[in-house]
C-alpha cells in the first residue's frame, strides 16, 4: 500500500476518521486482508519507511458500543499477532485521517517503533494469574498467627456492630500477612518462569485474593519449557492456589505506555 | 510468531482460560498498547467512560473489615486444632457459618451500560497507576 495517500471517502464522512488498532512492518501487509475491523469496517494500512499503521474507517452514524470496541480491537490484534509482529496501538485512538496517522505516528516515531518491532521479533506476551484459595490461605494466616486467631475468636462471636477496632485490627494483620505470602509465592512463581522469559511486567491489582499477575515475553524457542514450568508451579501450589495461564496474545504490556 | 501449538504435557493444574467475556477482555488490554499524542488524536467518549469505570479505589477501611469478615465466616473444622472452637460453632448448629466465596474485593460491572457483559461482571475492575517493574529484553 501506498504511504501517505490520502484516503477518498474521508472528505464524505467528515468527523468519523480513522480508528488505529497496531503497527507492524510494511512487509506483513498480507496479514490484515480478511480481517474486519469496528463495525465491519475493512482494514487498512497505511505506511511510511518500513512500518505500517493497521486501520479502519470508524463507522459513520452512532458511536460505537465500548463493548464492541473492545472486543474487536482485541481480535483484530489477536490475528495480527498470529499472522506477524505487532505493536499494539491502546484502544480507542481515533485520528482525523490517514495522512495524520502516517505523519503523526508514523514519520515522528519510526525510528522507535522499528526498534520495538525487531524486539518483539518472534516474541508473544503470555500473562499468569495466581488466585489463592481463599478458605486454605485464610486457615493458614489464622494458625500461623496468634493474635489473628485471638482476634477472630473474640470478634467472630459479637453482634456485627460492636467490636469494630478489634475488627479493623483483625482486617490489618489478614491484609499484612496476606502481603507476606504474596511476596514469598510471588517470587516462587517468577524464579520458575525467569529461565524462560524475555521479559516481564507486573501487574497490579486490588483483587483480596490476587496472589500474583505478571505478563511474561516468551521467545517462541522457549514457550515449551515456559509453559512446563508454570505446570510444575501450579502443581505445587495446588491446594493453595490456582494458575491461570492466558496467551499467547500480542505483546500489550512490552510496549511502553 | 510462534505457530500455535498442541504441546501439554498434562498435569492439569495449570488453567488455560480463554479470555472470551468482555470483562476479561478489558482486563488484559485495558491501558496497554503505544498511545496517540492527544493533542492530534480523537478520542471516542465510550472508551473514555470505560477507562474511568474500571479505576476503582478501594479505601483502606473497607478492605480491613472486608478481611475481618472473610476471615470471621472461615470455618475451621477440619483444618483447626483449637478444639474449643470447633465445640462452639457445633452448638450454633451451623447457623451462623457461611462457607468460602467471602472474599471479593469490590465487584463492579465493566461495561458501558450495555448488557454484554457475559461473564456477570464478576471481575474486579483493576488498578490505578502501575507500579510496573519492566527488564528489558
Amino acid at each position: 500500500m501506498t504511504a501517505l495517500q490520502p484516503n477518498p471517502t474521508v472528505d464524505a464522512n467528515v468527523g468519523t476518521g480513522v480508528y488505529v488498532y497496531g503497527i507492524v512492518r510494511e512487509d506483513a501487509h498480507d496479514v490484515a486482508r480478511d480481517t474486519l475491523g469496528i463495525g465491519g469496517q475493512a482494514l487498512r494500512l497505511v505506511s511510511f519507511e518500513g512500518v505500517s499503521a493497521v486501520i479502519s474507517r470508524v463507522p459513520p452514524g452512532d458511536e460505537p458500543k465500548a463493548s464492541e470496541l473492545v472486543k474487536t480491537h482485541a481480535r483484530v490484534l489477536e490475528e495480527l499477532n498470529a499472522a506477524s509482529t505487532v505493536i499494539p496501538v491502546r484502544v480507542g485512538q481515533v485520528m482525523i485521517d490517514d495522512e495524520a496517522v502516517a505523519h503523526e505516528v508514523l514519520r515522528s516515531n519510526t525510528g522507535h517503533l522499528h526498534d520495538l518491532l525487531d524486539a518483539l521479533e518472534g516474541r508473544d506476551q503470555f500473562v499468569v494469574r495466581a488466585m489463592y484459595n481463599e478458605p486454605e490461605i485464610l486457615a493458614e494466616i489464622v494458625q500461623g498467627n496468634p493474635e489473628i486467631a485471638r482476634l477472630r475468636s473474640r470478634t467472630r462471636e459479637l453482634p456485627a456492630d460492636v467490636g469494630q477496632s478489634d475488627r479493623f485490627r483483625l482486617g490489618e494483620l489478614v491484609a499484612y500477612e496476606l502481603d507476606m505470602k504474596r511476596r514469598t509465592d510471588g517470587a516462587t512463581v517468577m524464579e520458575a518462569a525467569e529461565p524462560y522469559v524475555a521479559a516481564h511486567v507486573l501487574r497490579e491489582s486490588t483483587d483480596m485474593h490476587r496472589l500474583l499477575e505478571v505478563a511474561f515475553l516468551v521467545d517462541g524457542d522457549c514457550r515449551h519449557g515456559f509453559e512446563d514450568a508454570l505446570e510444575d508451579v501450579a502443581e505445587a501450589m495446588a491446594e493453595r492456589a490456582r494458575l491461570q495461564l492466558f496467551g499467547p496474545m500480542p505483546p500489550y504490556d512490552f510496549v511502553g505506555d | 510468531m510462534t505457530a500455535t501449538s498442541t504441546h501439554r504435557r498434562g498435569g492439569g493444574y495449570l488453567e488455560r482460560p480463554a479470555p472470551s467475556g468482555l470483562a476479561d477482555v478489558i482486563e488484559i488490554i485495558l491501558d496497554k498498547g503505544i498511545v496517540i499524542d492527544a493533542y492530534i488524536r480523537v478520542s471516542l467518549v465510550g472508551i473514555e467512560l470505560l477507562t474511568i469505570d474500571a479505576r476503582i479505589v478501594i479505601a483502606s477501611v473497607d478492605t480491613y473489615l472486608r478481611f475481618a469478615e472473610a476471615t470471621n465466616r472461615l470455618d475451621l473444622y477440619e483444618k483447626s486444632k483449637d478444639l474449643p472452637e470447633v465445640i462452639q460453632d457445633m452448638q450454633q448448629g451451623g447457623a451462623e457459618k457461611k462457607t468460602s466465596g467471602a472474599i471479593k474485593g469490590v465487584k463492579k460491572a465493566i461495561g458501558s451500560g450495555d448488557d454484554d457483559n457475559e461473564d456477570g461482571g464478576s471481575r474486579p475492575a483493576k488498578k490505578s497507576a502501575s507500579r510496573r517493574r519492566r527488564q528489558e529484553a
